[in-house]
């Protein structure tokens, strides 16, 4: 268990770079993901880290070691691939083994380690069983055993639930919770699922186009994004443009057609563009006028029920559609389209940032 | 229902086709148990005697220790040279992956008369003509395209990160290649290996031009021998390496699920 | 990470092999080809001439050998199509359960010492064979049929040599075709015999052209089935080159035959290969 350290860390494939000058570090028995779409450079900069894609600048500590340039079985780490990677020639327990032997193990503590990696996910009786036997979740336990029995200082995890179905993903996150909380090994998440990320992390690195937008708690990340980027990715919002209005100071932007909406901070000079973000789930919605930082009157285009929430598509008078969710159980559930509506934002909840750093 | 099935007159054609395919393998074996030189259905008496003269034989017992030692030799070395070629290749550690392995096909494309004379101008000129090395280095040539072939096919169908989990599991380069890659190819190698072995077993176009009398293989043995006409014992000793193919073929079947390899 | 220099020292002893035996002796044929041939005296060093191409090119002898050795391929590889395009479709879309016998049952004869079962033919088919033994026993004929030592004897022996080649590429072919295609076309309204010729051949013709490609190369290039089946007289291009190198010490005129049987194995090759590209291209 040990201090994971990136330093201008730089990764060019020809001419084209994949990730671009990343510093990252992650504390002992911290739990980070790394968070993006795909081609965002996550998975490289997972890779630079087992030693399995050389960088092509930087360096990279575990602990006080520098192991840029050590081979991966020199580093000491744990990883859960994608695919498992379980061979399928071995059985559980020699999977499960594989690392310990490496390292030179033999004898009584060796299979009793085994057996308590095992244990530890819940297979201890599924050691003489081939891969192929097993149910997806089950190897994915494995591959977790696999990865912890040698008792890496890093663990890392290469999207480690997109094979999963949705309920057993579920199940496969509070088990990995549960896990790495037990263990305490410093945690490296690759995840293009934001609410994995969110749910699992300390904190969150997300990342575009090879570099860092963010690196925050959950919280931070999801309340206070801090580029248009993060603010974009993070939540299902509403994307506005317009300009700051006045001098800036007091927040109000400029919509278009008669549409001013309060942030509460604008991170621009006045007169700029911006993007505006409103997320789904922070409007309120309501049949009557209420005052509150932003009040907007609008009507019901089109309504959709989706189980725990309704989603309204509302059509403000310049235009401009939102789209709303609201708890199917809560109020002004049951609107039909063509109601008329007051949307309720508070200025907390708008997002102005520059307009830059869009999500694909 | 209107599955494309084949129907019964193209079932019983292909049948006829296979058991054309049968038809010689029968007769050597009828002919190796035969009393009479020639060949009548049903066989005019049964004897063992032609199965015994080949065992005693020396020219006989030679020819089978030559072809023996020279497959084996051969099928070895191109089990080394080929399973290393095929890996890096399939690593792409070399740019122009799909030139060297045409390169490395090349052989099979040669007709095998031809390598057989070029070979035997090019030992003529360099002093190594009728050396045994240079008779297991022709096979060589012309076995590892096919261990090079069903190495690469088997490397194809493993996930590459199986290696990289042992890598960071703690395992070097080779002891990733011994542990994990090794035994998932085992099939394909295997199959490769026993086709390589059969390549040199039955070859004649290249060792007839480069075995001196000494080095008789088999193969040349009956191929020289039947000038003379049908003869009982070439019958007995081609009956002798059926029943080794099919037991061998069979063998492979099942450990390697030989079939899907060739 | 030095893969490179991992990848050249994995490379380097076969590269080396191949090179330094292969590829230098068949390049070694090349000045044989052109130089004169005395009979009784030998090769004359140092000599130029285009005489032992010309020869192939005018010579009676030498030209009827080069066709018949071109027409065998062409007949060996047609016959092999006929037969076995039947039998892979017997063995992909027959009765799952015959599949690995019948898969076994034609891979047997390919691992079989060629040597062994061109002897099965000449059992099979000499004056004082089992055909001829049965036939004048049965008394349809009265005098033995000639059926070796001609055209007939090598096409036979050949057929079966190579018929396993064809049957399992085109297995892979017949494998490689969606069922789904075929149920569309069937659905679409077509009888079983326009599904077959209208879907299922003209998506396994990259098999067909990659089976015809093997099987004629193979033939043409074949050395002991027309040398055992075709005897002495009925020469081939393999059998003449083999008694120009091995009976008239004729090197400068094995070496040229040699040549031009590369040229036509490899042109043969190239045609097809960019023919079937256009194939895969349109289909």
């Amino acid at each position: 268990m040990s201090r994971l350290v990136l330093e201008h860390v730089e990764k060019r494939y020809g001419t084209v770079p994949v990730v671009k000058d990343v510093s990252l570090t992650i504390e002992e028995g911290e739990f980070v993901s790394l968070l993006g779409p795909s081609g965002c450079g996550k998975t490289t900069i997972l890779r630079m880290v087992a030693g399995l894609v050389e960088p092509s600048a930087g360096s990279i500590r575990i602990g006080e070691k520098d192991v840029t340039n050590l081979p991966p079985n020199k580093r000491q780490i744990g990883l859960v691939f994608q695919s498992y990677a379980l061979f399928p020639h071995l059985t559980v327990f020699e999977n499960v083994a594989f690392g310990l032997r490496r390292q030179g193990e033999s004898g009584n503590g060796f299979s009793a380690r085994v057996r308590e990696a095992l244990a530890l996910v819940r297979l201890a009786d599924y050691g003489e069983r081939y891969p192929r036997q097993l149910s997806g979740g089950q190897q994915q336990r494995v591959a977790m055993a696999r990865a912890i029995a040698p008792r890496p200082r890093v663990l890392l995890f290469d999207e480690p639930l997109s094979n999963l179905d949705a309920k057993l993903r579920d199940e496969m996150q509070i088990e990995l919770k549960r896990l790495q909380a037990e263990l305490a090994i410093t945690t490296l998440f690759v995840t293009h699922d934001q609410s994995e990320a969110l749910s699992l992390s300390d904190r969150v690195c997300v990342m575009h186009d090879g570099i860092i937008q963010q690196y925050a708690p959950p919280e931070d990340i999801y309340h206070r994004p801090a580029t248009a980027f993060v603010a974009s990715f993070i939540g299902k919002p509403n994307r506005l443009s317009g300009t700051v209005a006045g001098n800036g100071a007091d927040g109000r932007i400029d919509c278009g057609q008669g549409l001013t909406i309060r942030a509460a901070a604008v991170a621009a000079r006045a007169g700029s563009a911006v993007d505006v973000f409103i997320r789904q789930e922070a409007i309120r919605l309501s049949t009557t006028p209420e005052a509150a930082d932003n009040a907007l009157a609008g009507t019901v285009a089109m309504r959709s029920f989706s189980g725990a929430h309704v989603q309204y598509v509302v059509r403000l008078p310049n235009g401009t559609e939102l789209v709303v969710e609201t708890p199917s159980s809560g109020p002004a559930s049951d609107l039909a389209p063509g109601s008329a509506i007051h949307l309720l934002v508070s200025a907390a909840d708008v997002f102005a940032l520059p307009a830059a750093g869009r999500a694909s | 229902m209107n599955e494309q099935k084949p129907g019964f007159a193209v079932s019983s054609f292909a049948l006829l086709v296979i058991a054309f395919l049968q038809v010689p393998v029968i007769v050597v074996v009828l002919a190796g148990f035969s009393e009479t030189s020639y060949l009548t259905i049903p066989p005019q008496g049964l004897t063992l005697r032609w199965f015994g003269e080949v065992l005693t034989d020396p020219t006989y017992l030679s020819a089978i220790r030559i072809s023996l030692i020279l497959a084996v030799s051969a099928t070895l070395a191109s089990m080394v040279l080929g399973v290393a070629a095929a890996y890096a290749i399939h690593k792409k550690m070399l740019p122009g992956s799909d030139a060297i392995t045409s390169f490395l096909m090349a052989p099979l494309v040669v007709p095998s008369v031809v390598v057989g004379v070029a070979l035997l101008q090019y030992f003529t000129l360099i002093g190594w003509r009728g050396s045994f090395l240079a008779l297991i280095l022709a096979h060589t040539i012309i076995t590892v395209p096919y261990i090079v072939r069903s190495v690469l096919a088997s490397l194809s169908g493993i996930d590459p990160s199986l290696e990289e989990a042992a890598r960071v599991l703690g395992a070097n380069g080779p002891s990733a290649f011994r542990l994990v890659t090794l035994p998932l190819i085992k099939p394909g190698l295997v199959a490769g290996a026993l086709f390589a072995f059969v390549t040199s077993m039955e070859n004649v176009p290249v060792t007839i031009f480069l075995a001196s009398a000494r080095q008789t293989t088999l193969p040349i043995l009956i191929f020289s021998s039947v000038e003379m006409g049908v003869d009982p014992s070439v019958a007995a000793v081609s009956t002798l390496l059926i029943v080794a193919t099919a037991v061998v073929l069979l063998l492979a079947e099942r450990w390697a699920g030989f079939h899907k390899f060739v | 990470m030095n893969s490179a220099r991992t990848g050249l020292l994995l490379i380097a002893p076969l590269a080396i092999v191949l090179v330094g035996a292969f590829l230098v002796s068949v390049l070694l044929l090349a000045p044989t080809s052109f130089r004169e041939y005395l009979p009784g005296t030998g090769i004359v060093p140092d000599s130029w001439t285009l005489e032992n191409y010309l020869r192939i090119a005018t010579d009676d002898f030498y030209r009827e050998v080069v066709w018949r050795t071109l027409a065998l391929g062409l007949g060996v590889t047609a016959a092999c199509l006929m037969l076995g395009y039947p039998v892979a479709y017997l063995i992909v879309r027959g009765d799952p359960r015959w599949r690995l016998p019948l898969t076994l049952l034609v891979i047997f004869p390919l691992m079989l010492n060629l040597v062994v079962r061109s002897f099965g033919w000449i059992a099979l088919l000499t004056n004082r064979g089992l055909v001829n033994n049965l036939l004048m026993s049965l008394g349809i004929i009265d005098e033995p049929l000639k059926l070796m030592f001609n055209l007939t004897g090598v096409m036979i022996g050949m057929v079966h040599i190579y018929l396993p080649f064809m049957v399992l590429m085109l297995v892979a072919a017949l494998q490689n075709v969606p069922r789904d295609v075929e149920a569309a076309a069937a659905t679409l309204g077509s009888g079983r015999m326009h599904v077959f010729t209208a879907v299922t051949l003209p998506l396994t013709a990259p098999g067909i052209i990659a089976g015809s490609i093997l099987v004629f190369v193979l033939s043409i290039s074949a050395l002991v089935t027309p040398r055992m089946l075709g005897g002495p007289t009925y020469q081939v291009m393999a059998t003449l080159i083999y008694d120009e190198y091995m009976q008239l010490l004729d090197w400068s005129s094995g070496s040229a035959l040699s040549f031009t049987l590369v040229a036509i194995a490899v042109a043969i090759i190239w045609l097809s290969n960019r023919a079937a590209k256009r194939w895969a291209g349109l289909a």
